[in-house]
């Protein structure tokens, strides 16, 4: 129960902070994608049946704030959460350097699924240098990955969650 | 239960099953006031204020910065001139702040008036979750009368049409998606095409015919053909145009008239129109 309300709240804070401050700052897409972050420290940490409800919610959550396609971002954060889920548990680690190449290839699939899930196939002119923009999300994705581990890990602390390999 | 194979392998039927039921929201698409959209609406519903919140402090934020590099300029001074200095310069930001928006309140209010029909102003409270599609989080819903597919302007020209609506906000979806349509011509020419974004958020007019006379600098205008828009609003300007292949269409590429970036306020038009719409700027 601890769990799932310190990660509501964690999803509902960095929704909010996702939709607002791109319209403020025009960072394009040097914003963080702080929703995936949580779902690989999910998968990375917390094995069991809630978390992949959890992810599959935190998915919906990004869907009620983006794009016209439901279940699009919903499905992508599940399967990210059963590959850090897979890795953490084969690789015996919940070392954060694996959570960083997580999250950077988590994003950058994110991306192409919104992509492709937009526009289907089409490569028209607004194709153009979709790549290294995903890239660059990507890659500040995985830069903030460790602060939010840590702001998540200091979280657990207080609501007197263990920080590592959670199995509810 | 802890050794059989259904809780050994929780974790990946669990994700399997939720996998199947995304695929299934995806494959089915969910119509307007389907169960499946009732929990996005309530998580509109809830964020609404933090996102009203955090929109006031980005406001103020930009007053304090605006402060703060006037003020650079002035730090060889004594500190009660600088106390002076701040306090004056804080009134002056707050003041141009609100006149900026007593202006734009001010601009809808005659548009809405020249519209000659029912039409809700709302506040820009948020964007997109993600870069890739481009929708906005208006601060009013269906409580001040909003529904689905309703158009959305601002005193620029076209902004999008409504795409959820939840009772205290409501979201648009901008001309400059890559799934957005709307039907358009060119003033001058009276050349029709389908006015549509792509990923990068650039606006395209799509099946112009090749015989048609667009040129650059052209103003499009809405058709009214798609019985969302009514017709005659401004959607932009042709910036170019070109021939590739010997295909039978025109490429033409469009400046939306709106900047989508700093829309602070916009008109919702609730009254379908009965007679044609003047544009937003005339």
């Amino acid at each position: 129960m601890r769990l799932l309300a310190l990660y509501a709240i964690a999803t509902l804070v960095a929704l909010a902070l996702e939709t607002t401050i791109p319209h403020w700052l025009p960072i394009g897409m040097l914003a963080p994608n702080l929703v995936l972050i949580l779902a690989v420290d999910l998968g990375m940490k917390h094995h069991g049946a809630l978390g992949a409800l959890m992810a599959f919610a935190m998915g919906y959550a990004i869907d009620s704030f983006s794009g016209t396609h439901l279940g699009l971002n919903a499905f992508m954060l599940t399967l990210i959460y059963l590959i850090a889920y897979a890795l953490s548990r084969y690789l015996i680690s919940t070392s954060t350097a694996i959570g960083v190449v997580v999250v950077f290839i988590g994003a950058i699939l994110t991306g192409l699924a919104n992509s492709i899930g937009s526009a289907g196939f089409d490569v028209g002119p607004g194709t153009t240098g979709l790549m290294p923009r995903l890239a660059l999300q990507g890659a500040v994705s995985a830069l903030f990955t460790p602060l939010v581990f840590s702001i998540m890990g200091w979280g657990k602390r207080v609501v007197g969650l263990r920080a590592r390999s959670v199995r509810e | 239960m802890r050794g059989t194979f259904l809780w050994r392998h929780r974790v990946v039927l669990t994700s399997g099953l939720l996998l199947l039921l995304a695929l299934h929201l995806l494959s089915a698409g969910v119509a307007p006031g389907a169960r499946a959209e009732k929990p996005s609406l309530a998580l509109m519903w809830m964020l609404k204020p933090v996102q009203t919140a955090e929109a006031n402090i980005a406001d103020d934020t930009t007053g304090f910065l605006h402060d703060y590099f006037d003020l650079v300029n002035v730090r060889q001074e004594n500190a009660q001139l600088r106390q002076q200095v701040a306090t004056l310069e804080g009134q002056r930001t707050r003041l141009a702040e609100l006149e900026v928006e007593n202006r734009h309140l001010s601009d809808l209010l005659e548009l809405r008036d020249a519209l000659a029909m029912r039409a809700v102003a709302a506040r820009v409270i948020g964007a997109d979750a993600t870069e890739l599609s481009r929708t906005l989080i208006l601060s009013e819903g269906s409580r001040s009368g909003l529904r689905r597919d309703l158009p959305v302007i601002s005193t620029e020209g076209v902004v999008g049409k409504l795409i959820a609506v939840a009772p205290n906000a409501s979201r648009v979806l901008l001309i400059n998606d890559h799934n957005s349509g709307l039907d358009a011509f060119d003033q001058r020419s009276r050349a029709r095409g389908i006015i549509a974004g792509l990923l990068n958020g650039a606006l395209t007019m799509k099946y112009v015919d090749r015989t048609e006379d667009v040129k650059p600098g052209d103003a499009v205008v809405t058709s009214g053909m798609d019985g969302i828009f009514p017709r005659g609003l401004l959607v932009g300007q042709v910036t170019r145009v070109s021939q590739e292949g010997p295909g039978l269409f025109l490429n033409v590429d469009i400046q939306p008239a709106a900047n989508f970036q700093k829309l602070e306020q916009v008109l919702i038009l609730i009254q379908q129109p009965t007679a044609i719409a003047p544009n937003p700027k005339g």
